[in-house]
């Protein structure tokens, strides 16, 4: 189950405080981890921000061509966006506190978001 | 240095942001800002009561044993090393000694880019009345400057782009529409500046909903030569880089440092 997989990645990152897993060619989230209380114009707001940084349509935010994986850390969050490795529009969106081992979170979401792509 | 000046200094350190790392030792150097032995004395200057202080710097550890703002000797180093100085109590009698302790940090640490600090409790070292030799007359006969302290932090963005600089492949900062600094071949972040920059900041606007402020945005290999991008935004500073796409955490962790 993708939500199974979503609180687990939760449960194991202190400072994670939600997750939803998208699909870019539709724009919208179609599974958040069971604890997350984010209201839809937020859950829209975070998948906007995941097409316009992960370069939805091919088309990259910035630079020469559109990445797997963009971040952005404000002062009070680090939110993550990543694209699963076989279905480019598979992404999963992450919203963490501002104090976060970033490299150790990615390694794991990373691995999540695959389990949950190719359907393990 | 009068007493004074060593007075406000010390109120200025004390005063100062405390930046600590992941793991929670004091962060000391970064970026090689101060020299990494220059910043061991000062923390030996730092030091009164006798305390075993532990420095880290990427895989070598070096343990000094220091009292009294001086600095009685090195008492194990990692990777472990044969110097004959390590467990001598260092004296000026013996200015061989005291320059084998010099070059063995140099080597061990000279060039780090950052540096971290424990301070643990003290541990059996020479006898009781050697007493070791002070961080000021170190720092005379190993030529460090150690008066040269950086009574305030550096503006943020500054501090931030000088910490990751090593991180970098090419650097654009701008502010106010004016280019404050460059490094590296920045041409192709000149064209990104002029020709994408803008239309991309209205449209990620658009997705915050408010949240303004300092912000870090990073594209994971977004060159063609596989380097990553990040925007970094703060007040009227923008700084356009290209960075190794490995040094992600490094990059993540002194924004939160120096940010939040």
């Amino acid at each position: 189950m993708v939500v199974d997989e979503l609180d687990a990645l939760r449960e194991k990152f202190e400072g994670c405080t939600a997750l939803a897993f998208a699909d870019l060619s539709t724009k919208m989230i179609l599974v958040t981890d069971s604890s997350s209380n984010l209201r839809r114009e937020a859950l829209d707001a975070l998948c906007e921000e995941a097409a316009l940084l992960l370069g939805a349509n091919g088309k990259p935010a910035l630079a020469d061509k559109p990445s797997d994986m963009a971040s952005v850390a404000s002062t009070s969050q680090l939110r993550v966006f990543l694209r699963a490795e076989h279905e480019p529009n598979d992404v999963l969106c992450c919203i963490c506190g501002p104090k976060m081992d970033a490299d150790k979170f990615v390694a794991d979401a990373c691995a999540c978001l695959d389990r949950i792509s190719s359907g393990e | 240095m009068s007493e004074l000046n060593a007075l406000a200094q010390k109120l200025a350190v004390l005063s100062a942001r405390e930046i600590v790392d992941q793991t929670g030792a004091r962060m000391i150097s970064e970026g090689g800002s101060p020299a990494p032995v220059a910043a061991i004395l000062r923390e030996v200057d730092d030091t009164v009561l006798e305390r075993c202080l532990a420095f880290t710097c990427g895989n070598a550890t070096i343990q000094i044993i220091a009292a009294g703002r001086r600095m009685r000797g090195i008492l194990s180093v990692s990777p472990k090393s044969d110097a004959d100085v390590i467990g001598q109590v260092l004296s000026r009698e013996e200015p061989d000694m005291v320059q084998a302790a010099a070059d063995l940090l140099e080597e061990l640490c000279g060039k780090a880019e950052n540096m971290t600090v424990r301070s643990l409790p003290p541990q059996p070292f020479g006898k009781g009345g050697e007493r070791g030799i002070s961080a000021d007359g170190l720092a005379e006969l190993w030529g460090v400057a150690l008066a040269e302290v950086d009574t305030g932090p550096k503006p943020p963005m500054e501090q931030f782009l000088t910490v990751n600089a090593p991180a970098f492949s090419s650097l654009l900062h701008i502010c106010n529409g004016e280019i404050v600094s460059t490094a590296g071949d920045f041409a192709a972040l000149q064209t990104i500046w002029s020709t994408q920059v803008e239309a991309f900041r209205k449209a990620h606007k658009k997705t915050l909903r408010g949240e303004e402020g300092a912000q870090l945005i990073c594209l994971d290999s977004a060159f063609d030569d596989g380097h990553s991008a990040a925007l970094a935004l703060y007040e009227d500073h923008v700084a356009l880089i290209a960075y190794e796409a490995e040094r992600f955490g490094a990059i993540q962790a002194s924004w939160q440092r120096i940010f939040t």
